[in-house]
């Protein structure tokens, strides 16, 4: 295992190499990509649907917000952005039509017609991520769910987006920094492509300071996890290195240094269930 | 897992919207130097670079970390600021902080910075209305002390300073229940709490007071009921140019003082009834002893 030049990694608890780590993560995904929204059901036993719930509230977009969710695969977060715009959309024109209360018929028809187009208000997702699996039920899913508006898909390296400087108004990426082979160089690429103004924010598995709760954590993470991977998905090995990533991931305090490293401005983070999720949020000012 | 060939590049950039306060001041001496050397601009030509933002940038050569912790206050500000102008039509919300940040520029992200039921818009409007209300108290008394005002008798004096502030409040007079419902927010008493008694005592202050008894509390008690109640009178004034309101106010100020006079006369009539009753008691003793 010499001849692969680069420095070591963890791969999970393995050492590999650079390289190796990348190839090993594509794989990982490529393999649970079918089946990775139902075996996010089963692992956190429906949690992490309110998870990407309160990421959302967090985020409190307003209509006219344009949304880059890096390693979005699956595209929860996305589906959860257009739906959130729409409702704040809908509550607007509710207010702004109370207020007129002298309308004419034409005119509230025409007021109906003219928002009709734009029931996003200018919104727009970008879903980026490194894996053409991931993508491809991601796109299957918006179909079978009616989404086509405001939403593109984008096959890109976090580490190295294709996208201009200055684009975005917020950056998320959900679950999947972890996964990265340089955090540094996917903090940097998001400072780089937000607006001045705009705000990055990390959902991602965190650690856990009590230590009841975090033994009972580890019990269920690596005698739980592993076997429902095999049971539902067929494959124990890419939950294994699920939870193993989880230990080797930086613990919050560090992750927020390595944001203000970045750039970022106004780092904070939120514990989510004692420590077992974690979001980090930052602002480019 | 930091990547070692990787440096962070936090040293060599600087933030994106501070950037913009430091460049809008470097460009002045540009543009100055640059008609020194090419010597040729046209007669009454007037520089076109406006200071863009009213903020002086600390440009100075202290660390780049404190200069950045001090901006990112006097940013918010700034948002603050400018989002008080959307305010009418969306109400105290984060979307005139939204609208607030894209005058300056800024995402609308940016209003992620706040709280998402826009308290700090409200309190930073409050607090800056006690600013100005406290400089034009100062300019008073400095006229004053200059000769060039007569200087108002009380009840005047606490009137026309209720209602100085109370007209900050008119060009955003409709929303204004909907801010009174958010400082009372048990997040935000503490601190509404604390600009409406810091308010009250600047006005006492500059109206004279300098009492060190009891008579404090009571002042500031009753300064405080006054100026609550006309505020709520004003909510629901439909009168023009608020005539209703002041005409409240001028009052409850008068009650004020009469209930003042009143409390003293009661004092010194007290006063005098006790006395009374000590002389009966001296002289009623003085019979007595006297018959034996």
């Amino acid at each position: 295992r010499g001849l692969a030049a680069g420095p070591e990694m963890h791969f999970g608890f393995q050492t590999v190499t650079e390289e190796e780590r990348r190839e090993k993560i594509y794989r990982v995904f490529e393999t649970v990509a079918k089946k990775y929204d139902v075996m996010n059901d089963s692992m956190t036993l429906g949690i992490h649907r309110v998870w990407k719930d309160i990421l959302m509230h967090k985020m409190n977009p307003c209509p006219g917000t344009l949304l880059l969710d890096v390693a979005g695969g699956t595209g929860d977060i996305a589906f959860r952005f257009i739906n959130y715009v729409r409702s704040v959309q809908q509550r607007q024109l509710q207010k702004k039509l109370k207020h007129h209360q002298n309308l004419s018929w034409q005119e509230i028809f025409e007021s109906y017609q003219k928002d009709q187009f734009k029931s996003l208000g200018d919104s727009q997702v970008v879903v980026c991520d490194i894996n053409r699996e991931m993508l491809k039920v991601g796109k299957q899913k918006a179909q079978y769910l009616g989404y086509s508006e405001g939403l593109s898909w984008v096959l890109g390296n976090a580490e190295e987006l294709p996208f201009d400087d200055d684009k975005f108004d917020v950056y998320t990426i959900a679950f999947g920094i972890r996964n990265v082979t340089c955090i540094d160089l996917a903090l940097q690429e998001a400072y780089r492509v937000l607006k001045p103004g705009g705000r990055f924010l990390c959902l991602e598995f965190s650690h856990v300071s009590n230590p009841l709760l975090s033994r009972l954590y580890d019990l269920y993470s690596f005698q739980v996890i592993p076997v429902l991977g095999e049971v539902i998905a067929g494959d124990w090995r890419s939950y294994q290195y699920l939870v193993e990533s989880i230990r080797q991931f930086p613990p919050q305090e560090e992750l927020k240094a390595m944001i203000e490293d970045a750039g970022f401005l106004k780092v904070d983070y939120e514990n989510l269930n004692f420590g077992i999720v974690a979001i980090h949020s930052g602002f480019k000012l | 897992v930091r990547c070692q060939h990787y440096e962070p590049l936090r040293a060599l950039q600087a933030s994106a919207a501070l950037r913009r306060a430091s460049d809008e001041h470097k460009k002045e001496p540009l543009t100055s130097s640059s008609q020194q050397h090419f010597d040729s601009p046209p007669a009454g030509h007037q520089p076109e670079q406006e200071p863009q933002g009213p903020h002086p940038s600390y440009t100075g050569q202290g660390g780049q970390e404190s200069e950045d912790y001090e901006s990112e206050e006097q940013l918010q500000h700034r948002i603050l600021t400018a989002a008080l102008e959307f305010v009418p039509e969306h109400g105290w919300t984060a979307e005139a902080i939204a609208e607030g940040a894209k005058t300056l520029g800024l995402s609308v992200a940016a209003a992620g910075m706040f709280h998402s039921d826009g308290s700090e818009l409200v309190l930073h409007f409050v607090s800056e209305c006690n600013t100005k209300l406290s400089k034009l108290l100062q300019e008073e008394q400095k006229l004053v002390q200059l000769g060039e005002a007569e200087k108002k008798p009380t009840d005047e004096f606490l009137r026309d300073a209720v209602e100085a502030r109370l007209r900050m409040l008119i060009p955003y007079i409709e929303k204004w229940p909907q801010a009174l419902s958010v400082l009372l927010l048990p997040r935000n008493i503490p601190s509404s709490l604390n600009l409406l008694t810091s308010m009250i005592d600047d006005i006492w202050h500059y109206a004279g007071d300098q009492s060190t008894d009891f008579n404090w509390y009571t002042r500031r008690a009753v300064l405080t009921g006054i100026y609550n109640t006309t505020e709520l009178v004003m909510m629901q004034d439909s009168s023009p140019g608020f005539e209703d309101t002041w005409r409240f106010l001028e009052n409850r100020v008068a009650d004020a003082m009469t209930m003042s006079n009143t409390a003293s006369q009661v004092q010194s009539t007290g006063e005098a009834v006790v006395q009374g009753l000590m002389g009966a008691a001296v002289t009623v003793s003085n019979a007595e002893t006297s018959r034996l």
